[in-house]
């Protein structure tokens, strides 16, 4: 086991990448490392990501030749490797954002990146750069330069988090913190979105496992599946652990069932008092809040906080 | 990426409340003929949320809690409403809340007990993340 000693603050975002082997991270101390695999040990790059304040999230690219972070200073790093200066480089997105940028994902083409915000909105930008990036043929990305933004998404009235694309880059999921879940089909000059909303507590991420079913999980410690069905429509299907069917379904732990008794509590009415009983709701195996899903070659890896 | 242009000027507030002065009428016709429900299904339709004048707001308020106040069976009253009311259902119940006066909290927190077992924590959480569209 090795360990990774570097940052001086909390380590905000972590990557691996499959095929290079490289790992990227970073840190509410505005710095990012890369890190490779020579011989035992494992040794950081530091990339200058000029930033002023915290690095939030981070992904590589699906061609494993860029990576994005998303940062409190309302900006997006697109960052690359130069092999003449043996460093990597990193270029900024300033424009657009009003908030911190919580979560950035690339989509298959390895140039059109979505970013979601505290500012509620979901982007998705160009960031083609030349000498990295090849030109294509088709017009999607034929006319875009670095920067620009493509589409704005202007379905949650609170912070958005979790942005991720569907495996063929055709459909975008992203969460809202106010318990809501965001699929956006055929993103480009008209998207078709589509709000569903749930009845448990927020979710922070999401992950497709197919082009039709989105894992996602959040401060309900549970994993949620939604799915499309034959008609395109999204909704909500089950939780991933199991979970008894308690009779009555208020119950979510000893510290609601009891700050919601005091609060109906105080009604002269006097509810009964089998609202304050604690319990835990059985086959739970996390404890706190689910951040952040991600697959590797292993089947899945759930990081928590 | 002004917002401004979703929002009903001032002069649109007036069209708005003659509106909810209709609704206001119909709402106590229907609670004279003790349908309580339908009384609140017309008081939360149509409800201007997309307005930051506050007499609008208050307007419809007042219609609100005047069919709020008339429910006597909760559990009846969400055997036939809609699950697309419970977010604006429970946005009103916080401005009741917030009043402070006995009999109007202790009948939102009865219907609130109710709206939460139903509709689940998720829809406290978009009454309380939304600061733009509010009662």
């Amino acid at each position: 086991m090795h360990v990774l000693q570097k940052h001086d603050q909390i380590v905000s975002g972590i990557d691996w990448s499959a095929k290079s082997n490289q790992i990227v991270t970073v840190s509410h101390d505005r710095n990012s490392y890369v890190w490779n695999h020579e011989g035992a040990e494992w040794v950081p790059m530091l990339v200058i990501l000029r930033l002023n304040r915290a690095a939030l999230c981070v992904q590589w690219s699906p061609n494993e030749n860029k990576f994005a972070v998303g940062s409190g200073a309302k900006t997006v790093c697109i960052c690359y490797y130069e092999q003449e200066n043996n460093w990597w480089v990193s270029k900024l997105i300033r424009k657009k954002h009003d908030s911190s940028v919580t979560s950035v994902a690339w989509h298959p083409n390895n140039i059109f990146l979505a970013t979601t915000s505290t500012d509620g909105k979901c982007r998705v930008f160009s960031t083609f750069i030349k000498g990295v990036d090849k030109r294509e043929s088709k017009a999607g990305t034929s006319d875009s330069k670095f920067g620009e933004q493509i589409i704005q998404l202007d379905l949650s009235f609170s912070w958005a988090f979790g942005v991720k694309w569907s495996p063929s880059g055709n459909t975008l999921a992203y969460v809202g913190h106010n318990s809501m879940i965001y699929f956006v089909d055929d993103v480009g000059p008209s998207p078709l979105a589509q709000n569903v909303a749930f009845r448990n507590l927020p979710l922070r991420d999401v992950i497709f496992v197919s082009e039709k079913m989105v894992v996602g999980v959040g401060f309900d410690c549970n994993p949620m599946i939604f799915a499309a069905d034959e008609t395109g429509i999204w909704s909500f299907i089950r939780f991933l652990g199991e979970r008894k069917i308690s009779s009555s379904p208020s119950k979510h732990g000893s510290q609601f069932s009891e700050a919601f008794g005091k609060l109906y509590g105080q009604s002269k009415y006097g509810l009964s008092n089998d609202t304050v009983e604690p319990s835990r709701a059985d086959g739970v195996i996390h404890e706190n809040c689910i951040k952040y899903l991600s697959t590797t070659l292993l089947p899945s890896i759930y990081c928590y906080y | 990426m002004a917002r401004v242009e979703g929002f009903v000027e001032a002069d649109n507030a007036e069209a708005i409340i003659t509106r909810i002065e209709h609704k206001s009428r119909k709402i106590e016709s229907l609670l004279k003929q003790y349908k309580p429900v339908e009384a609140l299904k017309t008081a939360l339709e149509g409800s201007p949320p997309m307005t930051r004048d506050e007499r609008c707001k208050s307007a419809n308020w007042i219609v609100v809690h005047r069919a709020l106040m008339a429910i006597k069976d909760v559990e009846g009253m969400f055997a036939s409403l809609d699950p697309e009311y419970y977010d604006i259902l429970m946005k009103y119940l916080y401005r009741g809340l917030s009043t402070g006066d006995r009999p109007t909290c202790e009948q939102c927190l009865r219907i609130h007990e109710k709206l939460t077992e139903r509709a689940g924590l998720g829809c406290i959480l978009r009454c309380l993340a939304d600061t733009v569209n509010t009662v």
